[in-house]
């Protein structure tokens, strides 16, 4: 956030715009048209699943492709809970906190292992979730799924549906965001990085990698389940279908093209997820894989921070095309990610000779 | 069920545990050369075959399109190294990582354009009688996929103990600096290693297509036992990895019928639980060391 325009570092000025935002989104409901609601609804339910993952791989730096696992348990245990008569509190408690536990357990034995292991045991969860959920059908209606009506709206509020659900998922996915990003800004996202960086410094400063990884994936399967909880609210279904593998990789391009390690990347992370396969269905289907993956690839060697900071780069660039002295420069961000190109592309050796005093 | 059957889903294990260990082994090699795991290992394989596939249809003698299609694969697997992953080489591993997730999809995704989403059957290379053995009746498909899986492993063993070459990929593998020093084309040797990947990988394939029909999709389960056998056997022991390849595929056919909670479906849980429990129990894997780090 530090790279928004000097506007923003007043304090009274930034208090003014968050008003504001925070009125068009109640507004918003009332005066768009259903489908636009929808699609915002289905948004929101997405960005908190990327903003998990953005927790555990962009902030910690460790690949999970199993997060779908965590939004499709936190969706059956919303639809049992609710077919059970329960409290809709206590329903939400439960989503989250029964992925939790689950994520705790499997990031306590992945965790032991060094950074890429995580990746490959995260793999298993979709793959394994899939049958499981077909098998366990009592509580999941196997492989036909299982409905749960709770968010039709009720009479006093005089609402459409489409409305209600907007304003359940607004609550849940902006304090999903706002805890998000005070963990991010203390103490604890300060470890997430320097686990990230260096796993030995981290250990040198008192931070156990272990224990850092584990709370950032039990971070991480928390909003899964929160996200599964806003699925169901939106969709009032589900079945094995929604955590199957290639739901998993679209979370992890998600997350990776709207960008990784920032909270606002995970909001374009889940406005690509709902919009990209709806345009690409829309011209042909069978490209919707494809396409998917070719994006991926070009955001990782075009613009590797994802599209968050695409407006940053184009300001780059346009302070170098009108060649101004460098004296006025705003904090220039994170250019320890960049990948050299040339050091790259010349391959091997002469970087090493370069390396040499 | 009696001694018979249970030979049978022996020699059925090892020849699905041959696949996965192909697989493992290429996913090691590639670690190996360039120390990232490559997701889209199964991906290409599944690309190979479909290349194969291409050649029959053409009305190549089955033997030959295979041929054609292993040696296509070393090239693509080449040309990935070379103008896909050799950037993000030597940066962040999990961005590598993500690269190669990329290429699944892309990978996954162009088949899907190419050849859709229906099954398509594809042509065994060995006959699908069966003989007996000890009173047992097994497939001569499983006994024969397992020999020549063993076979090109051995066929490697050489290749990487016994030639320039070999010497070659496993100085780079050990150290890309001190081989570029010594005059090695590392590069080269780098797009040598990611296109004999390709290569097991898409041998692997063929000699599963007939069984699981190809789809875009096919080995995306065979990728995760791979690698759950690459976790148990330890990234740095090929021999560890094909053992627990082994292990894993005759494991999960007794498990499937000798116990009727896990059945056919849920098999693919056992490595993972038997990962749970190693890792909760041997936190350094079962073959591997515990890795000492200097600062």
């Amino acid at each position: 956030m530090s790279t928004v325009s000097p506007v923003l570092r007043n304090r009274s000025a930034r208090i003014a715009l968050t008003v504001v935002v925070a009125i068009a989104l109640i507004a918003a409901p009332l005066l768009l048209p259903a489908f636009a609601n929808q699609t915002l609804v289905r948004i929101g339910v997405y960005a908190v699943a990327v903003l998990g993952l953005n927790i555990v791989m962009g902030y910690t730096g460790q690949v999970n492709l199993g997060q779908i696992f965590f939004v499709g348990l936190g969706a059956y245990v919303t639809a049992y809970g609710v077919n059970h008569g329960w409290n809709i509190i206590v329903v939400f408690v439960a989503a989250c906190a029964i992925a939790g536990i689950v994520g705790l357990l499997v990031a306590l034995a992945a965790a032991r292992l060094g950074g890429l292991a995580i990746a490959m045991v995260t793999i298993a969860l979709p793959i394994v979730g899939v049958p499981l959920a077909k098998r366990l059908s009592e509580f999941t209606g196997g492989s036909q799924g299982i409905s749960a009506r709770f968010s039709d709206a009720p009479d006093w509020s005089g609402l459409y549906s489409d409305q209600w659900q907007f304003y359940i998922v607004l609550l849940v996915t902006a304090a999903a965001f706002l805890l998000a990003r005070s963990l991010v800004q203390g103490k604890y996202g300060r470890a997430f990085g320097v686990v990230r960086e260096n796993e030995a410094v981290a250990a040198s400063m008192g931070v156990s990698p272990y224990r850092t990884k584990v709370l950032a994936f039990t971070i991480a399967s928390i909003l899964g389940g929160a996200s599964g909880f806003l699925y169901l609210a939106a969709v009032q279904y589900t079945s094995p279908e929604t955590l199957s593998f290639g739901h998993s990789i679209s979370l992890l391009a998600a997350m990776v093209i709207g960008g990784a390690g920032s909270i606002a990347g995970s909001l374009i992370g889940g406005a690509y997820y709902v919009f990209v396969p709806q345009l690409t269905n829309a011209i042909d289907p069978s490209f919707t894989t494809l396409s998917q993956g070719a994006i991926l690839l070009v955001v990782l060697f075009l613009l590797p921070e994802g599209l968050v900071s695409l407006p940053r780069v184009i300001r780059r660039l346009g302070r170098r095309r009108t060649a101004r002295p460098t004296s006025g420069n705003p904090p220039q961000t994170a250019p320890a990610h960049h990948p050299v190109p040339e050091a790259a592309r010349e391959g091997l050796e002469n970087t090493e000779r370069q390396d040499r005093p | 069920m009696g001694m018979g059957t249970f030979i049978q889903l022996v020699v059925d294990g090892l020849s699905t545990g041959a696949i996965y260990a192909a697989l493992a082994l290429a996913i090691v090699l590639v670690n190996q050369a360039t120390g990232l795991i490559n997701f889209a290992q199964g991906g290409l394989a599944v690309l190979s075959s479909y290349i194969a596939y291409v050649f029959v249809r053409l009305g190549l003698p089955l033997i030959l399109a295979i041929i054609v299609a292993v040696v296509l694969s070393f090239f693509i697997g080449a040309l990935v190294e070379r103008f896909l992953v050799r950037r993000f080489e030597r940066g962040d591993p999990d961005t590598a990582v993500v690269v190669t997730v990329g290429l699944l999809t892309l990978v996954t995704g162009l088949c899907a354009v190419l050849w859709g989403y229906n099954n398509l059957g594809f042509p065994s290379l060995f006959p699908l009688t069966s003989v007996e053995i000890l009173g047992a009746v097994v497939s001569v498909r499983s006994l024969a996929t397992t020999v020549t899986i063993v076979v090109i492993m051995v066929v490697l063993q050489l290749l990487f103990l016994r030639t320039k070459l070999g010497l070659a990929l496993r100085a780079v593998a050990d150290n890309p600096a001190s081989a570029a020093f010594s005059g090695l084309p590392v590069g080269r040797l780098l797009m040598v290693g990611w296109g004999l990947a390709a290569t097991l990988g898409a041998i692997a394939g063929v000699l599963v297509a007939p069984q699981l029909t190809l789809t875009p999709g096919m080995l995306d389960t065979a990728l995760v036992y791979a690698l759950a056998a690459v976790i148990l056997g330890g990234l740095s022991s090929p021999i560890g990895c094909v053992v627990a390849a082994s292990a894993i595929g005759v494991l999960e056919n007794l498990v499937a019928v000798y116990v009727p909670f896990i059945g056919h479906d849920l098999k693919i849980a056992v490595p993972f639980v038997l990962i749970f429990v190693i890792l909760v129990l041997r936190p350094q894997g079962l073959f591997g060391r515990k890795v000492v780090v200097r600062v």
